[in-house]
């Protein structure tokens, strides 16, 4: 009963929902994680890289899932890649025009507002498929600071602490919801990102090759972003290894000193 | 053209490239401003001038800005002082039939530190020569100041003194340019930028 609604885009199913928006949404349920923290001196995006393979020439090109958008903005997607370059490229452009108009960078917010209202009508006019990108924003800018956003293909974005898009998300967030802290530091966040993806991540172990992590931070007046580098990385899991092993020993000490009954 | 005046050179020196622009903003015989600089930066070793009419000064450096920007973010480098040429001429020309009353100057050091120089009319046509380009309302009088004073391979020093003395004295002898001088000297470690004192008439 409900394939006859689903060729169309632009049709609500007799239930009321929106069956190719839906469907885009799982598309992206099985993409690579990408998780954001916003502390009070910057913001993390972590992206696990699904294309690890050895054949890959990745020396040329910066990132698959970070993705500079203008001075103080950047973004991590998750979901169809060609539909993420697709969108980043036009969100590069409205940027810029924005600046060419106004002589100042663009708001974060309306940002991200413009690109949705481009991806609300990809699910009410024309026809075509929604685009399968859920998007993480991280920016800042003079009027509220640090911000971090996320879209997804229905054109709903919100404005968020702490959030999580792609494979496991449903278990990062729940872990945010106990482990996020009000003004947790940028170093902090660093490591709360690396704790969370090891717990909820599918492979055995983490290494520096399946993670990037970006942080935003201001400098001078100046919006900077960088991409943490393997050794930092590297540091990180080992420190969070090194933290698991004692909590174990710990609950073992504790599980030895309780009488057995 | 003549409407705001104004002029801007750039010379090649050894290993370094230097352009200098007045800083009069006018309108007609009127000066209103004297801090009118017409050159901007476009990359870390690269700067570029546009003499011409003052408004068309502004926009063309903000819609080349627009074009610079998305160039650095797909391509993920800075842009080079050939292309940024190339960039120029081609916004130029693509007003071909309704044109910007500028003849911008680029000025820069490619990647391997060498210097180059290029000067463009208002539709485009670009010129890169191995000695100086002159461009603005006191174009003539550069033209004879550079010829006499210019020699290949000046130290950044000497081509400071050059390409200031070359500047000044033109728009000495031009009544819409002047009122103080701006001088950008770009070597491979670093930019130095001097403001030279004029004649503020």
């Amino acid at each position: 009963m409900a394939r006859r609604y689903d060729s169309r885009t632009t049709i609500f199913s007799p239930e009321g929902r929106l069956y190719q928006v839906e469907y885009a949404m799982e598309a992206i349920a099985h993409a690579g994680t990408c998780l954001g923290i916003l502390a009070k001196d910057g913001i993390i995006l972590a992206a696990e890289k699904k294309n690890t393979n050895v054949l890959l020439d990745d020396e040329n090109f910066f990132s698959d899932k970070i993705y500079k958008l203008y001075d103080d903005m950047v973004c991590s997607v998750a979901g169809i890649t060609s539909d993420a370059n697709v969108l980043t490229n036009e969100l590069r452009l409205i940027a810029q025009r924005y600046f060419l108009q106004y002589g100042e960078p663009m708001p974060c917010e309306q940002l991200v507002s413009w690109l949705c209202n481009i991806k609300q009508a990809y699910t009410q006019y024309g026809g075509k498929r929604p685009f399968g990108v859920s998007i993480l924003y991280a920016g800042w800018d003079k009027h509220y600071g640090f911000q971090l956003y996320q879209s997804d293909p229905s054109g709903n974005y919100g404005g968020w602490k702490a959030t999580c898009i792609g494979n496991y998300s449903n278990a990062a967030i729940s872990l945010l919801k106990q482990d996020y802290k009000e003004e947790i530091s940028l170093q902090e966040a660093k490591a709360l990102v690396v704790k969370i993806l090891s717990k909820t991540l599918d492979t055995t172990k983490l290494s520096p090759e399946k993670l990037e992590i970006a942080s935003l931070y201001r400098e001078k007046n100046n919006t900077k972003m960088s991409i943490l580098k393997h050794e930092e990385v590297k540091r990180l899991i080992e420190d969070q290894e090194r933290v698991e092993k004692e909590e174990e020993a710990q609950k073992k000490r504790e599980a030895e000193a309780r009488p057995s009954t | 053209m003549s409407y705001n005046g104004g002029g801007v050179v750039a010379m090649k020196g050894k290993e370094c490239v230097a352009i200098a622009s007045d800083l009069r903003f006018g309108i007609q015989l009127q000066t209103i401003g004297l801090d009118f600089d017409k050159i901007f930066q476009a990359g870390p070793k690269l700067y570029v001038g546009f003499p011409g009419l003052a408004t068309d000064t502004q926009t063309v450096h903000q819609r080349l800005k627009f074009r610079t920007n998305l160039y650095e973010l797909r391509e993920n480098r800075k842009v080079s002082p050939k292309v940024y040429a190339s960039m120029v001429g081609n916004l130029l020309y693509e007003h071909r039939f309704g044109p910007y009353f500028v003849e911008p100057v680029v000025a820069g050091l490619d990647a391997n530190n060498q210097p180059y120089i290029c000067a463009f009319d208002l539709i485009g046509c670009a010129n890169a020569p191995d000695d100086f380009v002159v461009a603005g309302t006191c174009e003539e009088q550069m033209y004879g100041m550079c010829e006499s004073l210019w020699k290949p391979d000046l130290g950044p020093e000497e081509l400071f003194e050059v390409i200031s003395q070359a500047l000044v004295n033109a728009c000495d002898r031009d009544a819409i340019s002047g009122w103080g001088a701006r001088v950008y000297v770009i070597e491979k470690d670093k930019v130095t930028v001097r403001n030279v004192r004029t004649r503020m008439d």
